[in-house]
Order: C-alpha cells, then structure tokens, then sequence
C-alpha cells in the first residue's frame, strides 16, 4: 500500500504540473508544450503502475479498495498542501519518487 | 437549453442539499465514527482486558466455563474475540425458542486468558454511533425510512452537484484559502470531487442495503406476497437437530477451529454454535467471521457433529446476485479493513462529513451577503444559522458530552447506558438554546472551544477516573484505547484552532469595515 501511495502522490503532483495555472504557481513560468505532455503522460503513467503496484500486492478484490482509497488521499493531501506549503508538497513528490524503488524492494 | 438544464440542476442541489443537510451531517458524522465503533466500545469499557491469545486457547475457555455453568442447557452462543473486540462473549439458552422467535439467553463476557467473568460498566459504546447513524434514535421503521430517504437526497445531491460544477477538471487541484466564500466554495469542491468515489460507493451502497425495504415488490411479486419465505431461501438457518435424550460426551471444539480454516483456505471464525451440548445428538455449528474479505459473505458456515467431531455439512458457494450485494455491504461496513485501511475510510467519511458542513456555509453565506449592511437578519436566514450551528458544532459538543458521560457517571448508576445516551441528546438540545440566544458568530466561536476543551481534556479525564492512562496504554501498547485519546487530543488541537480562526477573521472583519465606514462618511460630506 506504501509503494501505490508514493506513486498516486508523484502521479498526481506531475498531472497537476501539467496544467498551466499551477506550473506558474509552483515552478514560475508556463511550461512548454513538449513538457507539458511530458509531465501528463508521466502523471497517467505513475497513476498505472500504483494500481499495478495494489493489485499485485493484495488481489483484485482488497487491491483495488486501497488503490481508491490512496488515490483519495494521496489528491486530498496535495490539493490541502499546495496553497499552504507549495515547496514542501513538491519536495514530498521528489521524495516519493525517489523512495518508491526501495518501497518495491521491499515489496518484492 | 444546456444552461437552463444546469440552473435546474443546481436549484436542486441548493435545495435539496439545505432540507437534508443537517441530517445528513448527522448521519455521516455518526457513521464515521462508527468506523471505530469497536475501539470506542473498548475505550468505554476499559475493564475488559485486551489479550492477544489464541482462538484455541480462549474457545477451550469458553468450553469449560459453559461446561460448569450452562452443563444442561440446549444451546451455546461463543463469539471469539478478535484483534479489535477483546471480550469473548458466551450465551446460552436453556429451554429451546419457539420457531420465528429469539429465545432468551444468558450472556456472560469473560476474560480469554483467566476464564473469570468481567464486568464491564454499562454502556452503549460505540454501537450508539452506529445505531443512530440508520436507526436516528427512532423507534422502527421511521428511522430507517428517514435515513433512506436521506441517503436518496444524497445521491440525488451528488449527481446535481456533479452537472453544477462547471470546471471539474480544470479545478481539480485547485483549493484557494483566506478568500472568503471562494475559499468555501473551493473547498466544498475539492472534497467532493477528490472524494467523489468514495461517496458514490458510500451512498449508493447504503441504498442497495436497504433495498428489500425500499423496493420490496420484486420479492413480493416473486414469492406471492411471502417475504418471510424469500429470507428463508435467502438465509437458510441452521435448524437445531432433536435431543436424542442419551448423554454424551461433547467432544473438545478448539480442534474443530484448524479444520473449518481448512474448509474455508484460511477464513476465519467468528461464532460458534453448539446445539444440545451434552447430548448424543450434539452439533457444532461454525460461522465465518466475515472481516477477511471485501465481499461480504452474509453466514458462511460448516456444522461439525458434536461427539464424534465428524464434518456434517458446509453451506454452499454463495450466487453472483448475493456476491455484488455482500460486496456492497463489504464496501460500506469496512470490516475487512485493517488499521490503515480503516483511517483511510475515517478520513473519507470526514471529508465528506465536511462536504456537508462546507455545502450549509455556503448557502447561507451567499445569502448573508446581501442583508451584510442591515443590523437584522430575516427570520429564515436566522434559522437557517442556528441549525447550522447546532447540527455541526453542537453535534461535537454532544459526542464529547457522550464520552465525558462514560467516564462521570457513577459506574453502578442504574440506567446508566440510558443516561449516556440521554445527555448527547441534552447536550444536543442545549446547543440548540445556546445558539438561538447568541450571535452567530460568537455561537459559533463558544461552542468550538467548549468542542476544543472537552476533547483535548479527554486524555486528563480518561487518566483521572480510570487506572487505564496514555501512560500505561501506550507502554502495553493497547493501541486501541491509547489511539482513542490520542485523537481526541489531536481533534482538541483542531477544534480550538478553528475557534481561533474563526474569531480572527470575524476581527479582521470588524477593522475593514470601521475603516469602509469614514469613507463612505466623507463621500456623503462631500
């Protein structure tokens, strides 16, 4: 459930990057075209691999419940973080990210 | 055409969601708790030790303590404890029940470890929260009707909601604070939409529990009019065999718990059954304890023979259509869910609980505004205040009050579960006084702190009438009464930040428009 959740969060971090109005409020400037479908397709693909990373953890069934429950989370504690503390929500995306390949050692 | 179908669908969701709201913050409050309802029932009985022994060794317990005391009697009742319900249950029924009727039964709890009876004070726990939360604390069927009926409200809510909100995309991330009624509106939205599975599954799953009585003519049509036969096909009970009226000797049960996990590849169980206990012609009925998986399983059992220990039946696989029903129901009990799972739901049902409360503020911020410049409020949007005052923060104060009553009231008060009960109700009521006599503002800022100093002092009350201190709990690590004061701190801190909040910007309020006012003076001068 650790590793779906670090996913979810960098996967929803990246799709929010994507869009214009919040790449200006966190990194400054509009970002360019090739980046924007760069941070999309990241976005939808770490959104993929942490249902992947659920499922293969717990089954279908039980899986796919902690896959809706982290991705509830995982969005609340971005949109709730970013307003207040924008640098401290990017550093825990970076974070997650980095953490996320021991978190699938551990796993597996 | 497209707008005017959207103005529609957002006049459904003002109204709709303003008559049901109040309710539905109840409900949804009360069933988040109800998450917990275990753990809360632990708290409110902490004399009833928790002991992580094994299933074994607490049913060979619960044999010999109903073999002394209840040698002659024709049935047994054994609950076995779990990681989250410490007490293991036993009741015994000496002469047998009429058919269609409970029989009466004696109940005893006793400590798994020792074997001696517990006594646990008297309460409601935290199946009060779980209760009200379908049943309203109305006698039956009004309360489950009016809940229904609220969780029909709700989806229809939700679906207008989802048509009202134009940008769902484009604001998906989007939460912005200090900026008044944006703010509000922002984060109505936020939890709506970031949450939105959750209460699409909650809601409708809520509806399909009680689809037997909210849609009953399917079953009627199907079984002339019989519903009692349609629950008989549907749940086919254990018929007690006859007394043979030969004694025997009843063989050892905790044996018969390894080869019902064998039945079940691993399952769990959760109840036994032991019909003519001492008998020749005893049997041994397990049921599985259903929180091991999602798909709710509504009496999956096997029957063991009592003396011999032979295996005598299993009930069969159950069908597809009882499969999505029991998922539903799964889904929306969450007993299969483990502790982090289980705050995952709590923070779900929160967010949706301030869904509501975010949805009530806005109605009547939007239209505060335009009365903002006269000294008194019309009689509608005043109500609309105080309920919303009492139905969120004076439903606080009464939960409080519902634990400070657990722990002041006198433990051999007679009627004391009423009284706990009574004084969330009083409490509730007074909350009710307190904000029609105050300003709105300043209801809203004393009831919030009073909300923020009964639970932040809950940890210090728990500590000085009961030996069960965060001291003690956490060195045990007694997880569930140790977590249950350490929320209620963590929810103190909040609650009295809110209160904070709430007086500063109501300051800040006052400042801007002391300094609007010499303007607009000199402007009329001029």
């Amino acid at each position: 459930m650790l590793l779906s959740l670090l996913l979810c969060y960098g996967g929803f971090t990246a799709l929010c990057l994507s869009m214009d109005r919040h790449h200006a409020e966190l990194l400054g400037g509009k970002p360019t075209t090739r980046r924007r479908r760069l941070l999309k397709l990241g976005g939808w693909l770490l959104l993929v691999l942490s249902l992947w990373a659920a499922v293969s953890s717990t089954g279908w069934g039980l899986g796919l419940v902690e896959w809706c429950a982290v991705l509830m989370l995982s969005a609340l504690l971005l949109v709730l973080l970013m307003p207040y503390r924008p640098r401290l929500a990017l550093s825990i995306a970076a974070l997650s990210l980095l953490v996320s390949p021991v978190a699938a050692f551990a796993q597996y | 055409m497209k707008e005017g179908f959207r103005q529609a669908m957002a006049w459904l969701h003002t109204w709709a969601g303003l008559i049901f709201g109040w309710l539905l913050f109840a409900i949804f409050l009360t069933g988040t708790l109800a998450y917990f309802k275990d753990e809360i029932s632990h708290w409110m009985q902490p004399e009833i030790p928790a002991r992580s022994v094994t299933s074994e060794a607490s049913l060979t317990v619960a044999q010999n303590y109903l073999q002394q005391h209840a040698g002659g009697a024709s049935r047994w009742l054994i609950d076995l404890p779990d990681a989250r319900e410490p007490g293991l249950s036993v009741r015994w029924q000496q002469t047998p029940a009429k058919r269609g009727e409970r029989g009466q039964f004696t109940e005893k709890l006793l400590d798994p470890q020792t074997g001696a009876e517990v006594q646990g004070r008297a309460t409601t726990g935290g199946e009060f929260f779980y209760r009200f939360h379908f049943q309203l604390q109305m006698p039956y069927p009004w309360g489950r009707w009016l809940s229904t009926i609220a969780a029909m409200v709700m989806f229809v809510a939700l679906i207008s909601g989802i048509i009202t909100h134009k940008k769902i995309f484009k604001d998906f991330f989007t939460f912005r604070p200090r900026k008044g009624q944006r703010s509000w509106l922002d984060g109505h939205n936020a939890v709506g939409v970031l949450v939105l599975p959750f209460h699409l599954m909650i809601t409708y799953s809520s509806l399909v529990i009680f689809m037997s009585m909210v849609m009953p003519a399917s079953i009627l049509a199907a079984y002339n009019g019989d519903a009692r036969a349609f629950y008989d096909e549907v749940f086919p009970a254990s018929t007690a065999p006859e007394r043979a009226d030969k004694p025997a000797q009843l063989a050892p049960l905790a044996p018969l718990l390894e080869k019902a996990r064998e039945q079940w590849s691993g399952g769990r169980v959760g109840r036994l059954t032991v019909n003519n206990p001492g008998d020749a012609n005893a049997s041994v009925v397990l049921v599985r304890d259903g929180a091991d998986r999602v798909v709710h399983d509504f009496g999956s059992a096997v029957t063991f023979n009592g003396v011999t220990g032979q295996l005598l039946g299993t009930t069969p696989e159950q069908s597809l259509p009882r499969a999505i029903a029991g998922s539903f129901y799964g889904l929306h009990m969450g007993h299969f869910a483990g502790p982090v799972l289980r705050w995952l739901y709590f923070i779900c049902g929160l967010a949706g609980t301030a869904m509501i409360g975010t949805g009530l503020v806005i109605w009547l911020g939007k239209r505060q505004l335009k009365h903002a410049k006269s000294a008194v409020m019309p009689f509608e949007l005043r109500l609309v205040e105080v309920l919303n005052i009492a139905s969120m923060s004076g439903l606080m104060v009464a939960v409080a009050a519902f634990f400070w009553a657990n722990r002041v009231l006198p433990v051999d008060m007679a009627g004391r579960a009423d009284w706990e009960v009574n004084s969330f109700f009083i409490v509730w009521g007074l909350s009710v006084l307190h904000a029609m006599v105050r300003r709105g503002r300043t209801a809203w800022i004393e009831q919030l702190a009073l909300v923020a100093l009964l639970f932040g002092a809950m940890p210090l009350l728990n500590a000085m009438t009961t030996p069960y201190h965060l001291g003690v709990t956490l060195a045990q690590g007694d997880w569930a009464m140790a977590g249950f004061d350490l929320t209620c701190l963590g929810s103190g801190v909040f609650f009295a930040w809110a209160a904070w909040k709430m007086q500063r910007s109501g300051q800040a309020r006052i400042v801007i428009r002391q300094r609007a006012q010499p303007i607009t003076l000199e402007r009329e001068a001029n």
